[in-house]
């Protein structure tokens, strides 16, 4: 896929399918409350202890917590929480596995072994528990968090990259562009990269969804981003302890998380369909068959 | 064979060194290094001089690293700082119960997605198979901490049949019990798996559906339950074996989650404990054991696959 012009021939596809649709403006509207939620008529810190614990009212639309904040306050502040994260993973993950997975499937030999051998390391301990290693080194913050959940997505793009390489490698093209002289660097990021955007950008889909899981299952686990600041997972947690009084406490976040992680599946799956067989959407697809938990 | 084994074994090594290595650097990229960490941070320099020479921390890195390399080979896992007690003896006190939950949780998501393959497999695009990868796609999507959560809100909260927080009770000692404690924990982790196991097997029988000793076997008259059950299935479980290992060796670490909604005492409960009290031995001690474990459980799928199936060559 050519950048930019096919990708929006790509995009404009896509938007013609009912659930990639639907997902598109799902996270277009929880997009837009999370950049402007200044804007709004909401605090997510502001306390009303006398009304702790209330159920949705007209209020507050989801009822409060424990403390009678304003949980969809909360929720809408939690989204911002959520998305930086994913966002600062994906680039971290990015700017780190794509040039290993350049360089490892360009040169090979000893380059090749040796990173893929880190690669191998990285994946052999399950995402989560990654992460938490590496908060347990670097303390409990939201940057530790985004780089744990960027670090564990560093194998994704690395393989995907490496073996796009290996496919195109012998090309004509750039065969063509190395009896020219031009450089390997040239050919790598010139050449190589720009022919491998399809599969980079199903990967980006796919990792968003996962970064978003991994962000609140670490804040679930009271090891993610620290309070007070919002955070889906750390509401499940604490709504979890009133599930007598609150049920709806850790129902209606969980909602929100569950229907922002389906939808970048869903877009992921329409991606990687309209990749693979461009003429029907219909079949095939797996792309988030390697989700971590 | 022998060599195919040993050649699996021997790629395993640098692997399994780089990762020894980084988890034994956590204790000096931790602020204040190992000795902040043993005796903390308000410590007048003889107690640090003291703790430096008892622990041996004045000898070179490199030696530190051989000795607890050395140990770990002898199942020596150094001395939890939270409770004195051997790391390795608080494991081992753990590990039964994540076996148990990760052992029911495969029973759960087999028993929920080889019957979901094999209906949507029988009738490919049909509003069955629909249905049905429907299912598969919400099992996937929704994070297991909140599905756990739900559970709980149905079935110990509103209905109350079942515990919400969950004890480690042996299946062999009380079978009834065991299984009210393991209902919900199982559930929660298979419910996920039983999903990739659904869209793995459904994929596989497709394609072996379409084969040519399907067609034969159709027109010797078999019916399609014969065919599906004799032939198309055996060789649709080869790939299998492969899942299902890698689902116990994912439950291993993905129990992490599920023990925590449910309280249940299990190794990742440990872990979280550990990383809770900055328990550094503890902390190293967990991730060395689940690792091994990882490693050891896809090592055994990878020979047992070359074992099963004689077209994998071993060279």
């Amino acid at each position: 896929m050519k950048f930019p012009g096919r990708f929006l021939n790509t995009l404009r596809q896509l938007l013609g399918q009912k659930g990639p649709r639907l997902s598109f403006l799902f996270l277009g509207v929880v997009t837009l409350l999370a950049v402007f939620a200044d804007l709004l008529p909401m605090d997510p810190l502001k306390q009303d202890i006398m009304r702790s614990l209330e159920g949705p009212s007209r209020d507050y639309w989801f009822g409060t917590d424990e403390l009678g904040r304003d949980i969809l306050s909360r929720v809408v502040y939690g989204a911002r929480t959520s998305l930086i994260t994913a966002a600062g993973a994906v680039t971290i993950a990015a700017l780190i596995g794509v040039p290993i997975g350049l360089i490892g499937g360009f040169y090979g030999g000893w380059r090749d072994a040796v990173l893929m051998r880190m690669v191998d390391v990285l994946m052999a301990l399950p995402a989560i528990l990654f992460a938490m290693a590496l908060i347990a080194v670097f303390g409990r913050s939201q940057g530790a968090a985004l780089l744990a959940v960027g670090i564990t997505g560093v194998p994704g793009f690395a393989r995907i990259v490496r073996a796009q390489v290996l496919s195109l490698r012998k090309r004509d093209y750039v065969v063509a562009v190395e009896a020219f002289g031009g450089s390997s660097g040239y050919n790598m990021f010139r050449t190589i990269l720009p022919n491998s955007w399809s599969p980079i950008l199903v990967q980006i889909v796919v990792l968003s969804s996962v970064a978003i899981l991994l962000e609140a299952a670490l804040a679930f686990l009271g090891v993610g981003v620290p309070p007070p600041t919002p955070s889906w997972g750390e509401m499940l947690r604490t709504g979890k302890q009133y599930l007598h009084e609150a049920p709806y406490y850790a129902v209606l976040p969980g909602v929100v998380l569950t229907l922002a992680i389906l939808s970048f599946d869903t877009i992921g799956r329409g991606l990687s369909r309209l990749i693979e067989n461009p003429r029907d959407p219909g079949g095939g697809g797996a792309a988030t068959e390697g989700a971590l938990r | 064979m022998i060599g195919f084994v040993l050649r699996r074994v021997l790629q395993l090594v640098p692997v399994v060194l780089i990762a020894s290595v980084g988890i034994f650097a956590m204790l000096y990229a931790v602020p204040g290094g190992p000795i902040g960490v043993i005796v903390g941070e308000n410590a007048t320099p003889e107690t640090i001089a003291a703790a430096m020479r008892e622990f041996g921390l004045d000898r070179p890195v490199a030696v530190q690293y051989l000795d607890w390399l050395r140990g770990l080979f002898r199942g020596d896992l150094g001395i939890s700082i939270h409770s004195r007690e051997p790391v390795f003896d608080l494991i081992m006190d753990r590990l039964p119960a994540t076996f148990q939950l990760a052992f029911a949780a495969t029973l759960v998501a087999m028993a929920l997605g080889i019957p979901v393959a094999i209906a949507s497999a029988m009738r490919p695009e049909s509003w069955l198979d629909r249905v049905l990868s429907g299912w598969s796609a919400l099992a996937l999507g929704v994070p297991t901490f909140w599905l756990g959560i739900l559970l709980i809100l149905l079935f110990a909260v509103n209905l109350n049949w079942l515990p919400s927080a969950s004890r480690y009770v042996p299946l062999w000692q009380d079978p009834l019990q065991a299984l009210r404690h393991l209902i919900l924990p199982a559930l929660t982790l298979g419910v996920y798996v039983s999903a990739v196991l659904a869209r793995f097997l459904r994929a596989s029988l497709v394609s072996e559906l379409g084969a040519d000793y399907v067609r034969t076997a159709r027109s010797k008259g078999l019916k399609e339950g014969q065919i599906m059950r004799q032939h198309v299935l055996r060789n649709a479980l080869l790939p299998f074996i492969t899942i299902v290992g890698l689902m116990m060796a994912s439950f291993i670490g993905g129990a992490v989650i599920t023990e925590s909604v449910f309280t249940y005492p299990g190794l990742g409960r440990l872990l979280i404990q550990a990383i809770n009290t900055r328990d550094y031995p503890l902390i190293q001690g967990c991730i060395v054991v689940i690792l091994v474990i990882y490693i050891a459980i896809n090592l055994t799928v990878d020979i047992l696959y070359a074992y099963v199936d004689p077209r994998i060559a071993y060279s």
